[in-house]
């Protein structure tokens, strides 16, 4: 008796908790489906339903939301600085793992104390920098912002290459294997989860992010907005009035590549992350 | 310390080595950089190399030697424009932009420094060539030079184009702001119209004076209290809540384990500005929470316990200090918790099951397993990562930022120095450079924050890079 009390107070607890976490989540998705266009605040769920909110997020851009520009501006950069990161990311840490050269200890020290210094810091200066070289309010402008930097954050990646056994690399090395063919033919098949783990955070930062791209494109025009910047704006005090549900239409619709990639890289994540965590 | 004294003589040792005993092509390598490849018969390199020295000339000579000189004032001609009024067109003089003159005078002494370094090891690579050719050793071809750059040097290959972006993203613009500290660069200083030049330390005195109209000192303290308690109950809540919630659903009692954890990380799903503009939103103060909350009396309820004053009509979540700082927190742990479930969840999973059983079976309880087995291993293996998230909770400008977007603030002393009590260093830094152009400042805070995070580190600096434990662990 006393157990199966316990098992359902367990369980309840667990869904309370659920229920809790959820609540916003929810929230969200039934008013994006609601009739009513500003944030209804005496009901939780509408009081009328439709689906305009996404015909209008996909088919009737005006000069406030253009969705489809967002989109395919956010998943431009999104693709390219992830191609780019990953790359980088991949070719730091193989050099720091796998590779012995005088300096390397130093260059490892180096880059952990650049890291130690705000992003928001350099972020004014990074807009001069890119304003020097003429990229400043552009998409390739904010790829090389986005990807640039990222061989900082190669120490997960070399915990994971940490792991990977060195008699393997000897082996390949006394058959007379380079560098090069050991790097692409031995270590990087090994690597899969971590790999996975990097494209999909390397996708997603950007994807994500929006103070770097409000600070960078300085341009009036919807049209050159990524999907993060338009969406902060139709919340500002003068458009939520009149966008709130499509803010959250627009939440919901990026919500998707996020969980197709979750998905995907469920079976990974925990894999990748702990992997490299061990070691630090 | 003594190490680095060492190699930093041993560096120029072999420099003056190779200039007083190397043969007249080693020594023309003084003048014209490549000569000493061109006496072994190493043609490419040697017209590569030399390239590259006319390259870095070209470029000082040409772009930043001006700069450069420029540097110690930062420009003294202001702009002026005058207007020609025969033919009504504006003329502006040759003015010196002071922002110009600090960014391209950092890029050319950059420049300059690696190019001496350059410089240099050539001298002793052209030296330590000629000695291989007397000792009739093997020359490698330009080819077989190639063929190294994927092998033995293949780290050079793989670090250079990082090492690139690096320079570009983030030592440039590092090194920029640590300059515009010194500097008085804010809204009254501004480039093109106006110039800036040094101050020295006056940023840093100003930031801890409090006087009834500069009220930096004052501000800063809380502010920066505020951030370090932050952090702490950031980092802590959220790694806490998440390991419980990972031990909870692990657990052998709870059915359903994949719908529960899939239950908590479809948050995650949604990118996090727009969960918390949301959950702004619905804290607001005529938000749905405060409708809600009102029609079944919970409000009235606190303004009788005397939790929210009677003057207000509505909870205050997220619209005064107190309730406000109490909220983040909260939302932050509604935030973090299923990342960090997700992550404990994969090493929970990693803890030796035989320890557990044993302690079973020698008759240690739950609570015993809980705090003698589990949070060991679990801060063994998480303990880097815990001040890694520490110092991301000081640089959490997300949670911070869009919650209190809306928050004005009614003390006199945060609002005459751009702050809120809600801010944290960084946000306050972005707000001071974003809304209203003082860099200075700015600049003087993200040292602190430097400062701080740099400290944070050392304590677990050893831990991460010190010691072999790689070689062990491969």
């Amino acid at each position: 008796m006393k157990k199966t009390l316990g098992m359902i107070m367990r369980h309840l607890f667990l869904a309370v908790l659920a229920l809790i976490w959820l609540i916003p989540v929810v929230w969200l998705f039934v008013t994006s489906l609601s009739a009513y266009k500003g944030i209804n605040t005496m009901h939780f769920f509408p009081t009328k339903w439709s689906m305009d909110n996404y015909a209008q997020l996909f088919f009737r851009p005006d000069t406030v939301a253009n969705f489809p520009a967002w989109f395919k501006n956010s998943m431009l950069i999104g693709v390219f600085s992830c191609m780019i990161s990953t790359i980088f990311v991949l070719m730091v840490a193989y050099a720091m793992s796998c590779m012995r050269f005088q300096g390397r200890k130093a260059l490892m020290s180096f880059a952990i104390i650049l890291g130690m210094f705000p992003g928001v810091l350099s972020m004014i200066a990074i807009y001069f920098v890119m304003k020097l070289i003429g990229l400043s309010n552009s998409l390739t402008g904010l790829v090389v912002i986005y990807s640039a930097g990222s061989g900082l954050g190669y120490l997960i990646c070399k915990g994971f290459f940490d792991t990977i056994p060195a008699s393997l690399r000897e082996s390949a090395k006394l058959e007379g294997a380079s560098e090069l063919t050991i790097f692409t033919k031995i270590v990087i098949p090994l690597s899969k989860p971590i790999i996975v783990y990097t494209v999909i955070n390397s996708f997603l930062s950007p994807w994500m992010d929006f103070v770097m791209a409000k600070l960078m494109i300085r341009s009036k025009d919807p049209a050159d907005w990524t999907v993060a910047m338009g969406l902060f704006n139709l919340v500002q005090r003068t458009l939520v009035g009149n966008y709130f549900s499509v803010f959250c239409a627009g939440g919901i619709i990026v919500a998707i590549p996020i969980s197709v990639l979750f998905v995907i890289m469920q079976r990974f994540y925990v894999e990748g992350i702990t992997g490299g965590a061990v070691k630090g | 310390m003594k190490k680095f004294l060492n190699a930093a003589k041993n560096y120029f040792v072999d420099f003056g080595k190779a200039v007083i005993h190397g043969n007249l092509w080693t020594k023309s390598s003084l003048v014209v950089m490549g000569a000493g490849f061109w006496g072994c018969g190493q043609y490419i390199k040697g017209i590569l190399v030399t390239a590259m020295e006319i390259l870095f000339f070209a470029v000082t000579f040409g772009f930043s030697l001006e700069y450069i000189r420029k540097l110690g004032t930062l420009g003294t001609v202001q702009r002026e424009e005058t207007l020609d009024l025969t033919t009504l067109t504006k003329t502006v003089n040759d003015y010196d932009n002071s922002l110009l003159i600090l960014l391209c005078g950092i890029i050319g002494i950059l420049f300059l420094v690696i190019f001496v370094l350059f410089y240099i090891s050539n001298m002793k690579r052209v030296y330590a060539l000629e000695l291989e050719k007397k000792a009739d050793r093997h020359i490698n071809t330009f080819r077989e030079d190639l063929r190294e750059l994927i092998n033995g040097k293949f780290h050079i290959t793989l670090l250079t184009l990082p090492s690139l972006g690096v320079f570009l993203i983030n030592i440039i613009p590092i090194l920029f702001m640590i300059c515009i500290a010194f500097t008085n660069y804010d809204m009254d200083h501004q480039p093109p119209t106006y110039l800036f030049t040094w101050v020295g330390l006056e940023n840093f005195k100003m930031l801890v004076t409090s006087t009834t109209t500069v009220t930096f000192g004052y501000v800063f303290i809380r502010i920066l209290l505020w951030t370090l308690l932050w952090a702490f109950l950031a980092t802590f809540s959220t790694y806490f809540g998440g390991i419980l919630l990972a031990k909870f659903i692990n657990d052998k009692k709870t059915k359903w384990k994949k719908l529960w954890r899939t239950l908590f990380v479809i948050t995650i799903a949604i990118p996090q500005f727009i969960t918390l503009l949301l959950v702004g939103k619905m804290f607001g103060d005529y938000g749905i929470i405060n409708s809600l909350y009102n029609k079944a009396g919970i409000t009235s309820f606190l303004q009788d316990i005397g939790l929210v004053s009677k003057g207000l009509s509505y909870i205050p979540f997220l619209s005064k200090p107190g309730w406000a700082h109490v909220m983040v927190v909260l939302i932050n742990i509604w935030v973090g918790v299923p990342f960090q479930m997700l992550s404990a969840t994969g090493i929970l999973m990693n803890i030796p099951e035989e320890q557990m059983e044993s302690a079973k079976i020698d008759g240690a309880s739950e609570a015993q397993i809980f705090w003698k087995i589990t949070m060991p291993y679990m801060l063994f293996v998480t303990g880097p990562s815990l001040i890694t998230a520490f110092i991301a909770n000081i640089n959490n400008f997300n949670v911070i930022y869009l919650l209190t977007s809306d928050y004005v603030t009614s003390n006199m002393k945060f609002a005459n120095s751009n702050a809120k009590e809600m801010d944290l260093l960084i946000t306050w830094l972005f707000t001071l450079t974003n809304d209203y152009s003082n860099y200075k400042m700015a600049s003087v805070i993200g040292i602190c924050v430097f400062v701080i995070c740099a400290v944070c580190t050392l304590i677990s600096f050893s831990r991460m890079i010190a010691g072999n434990r790689e070689e062990e662990l491969q």
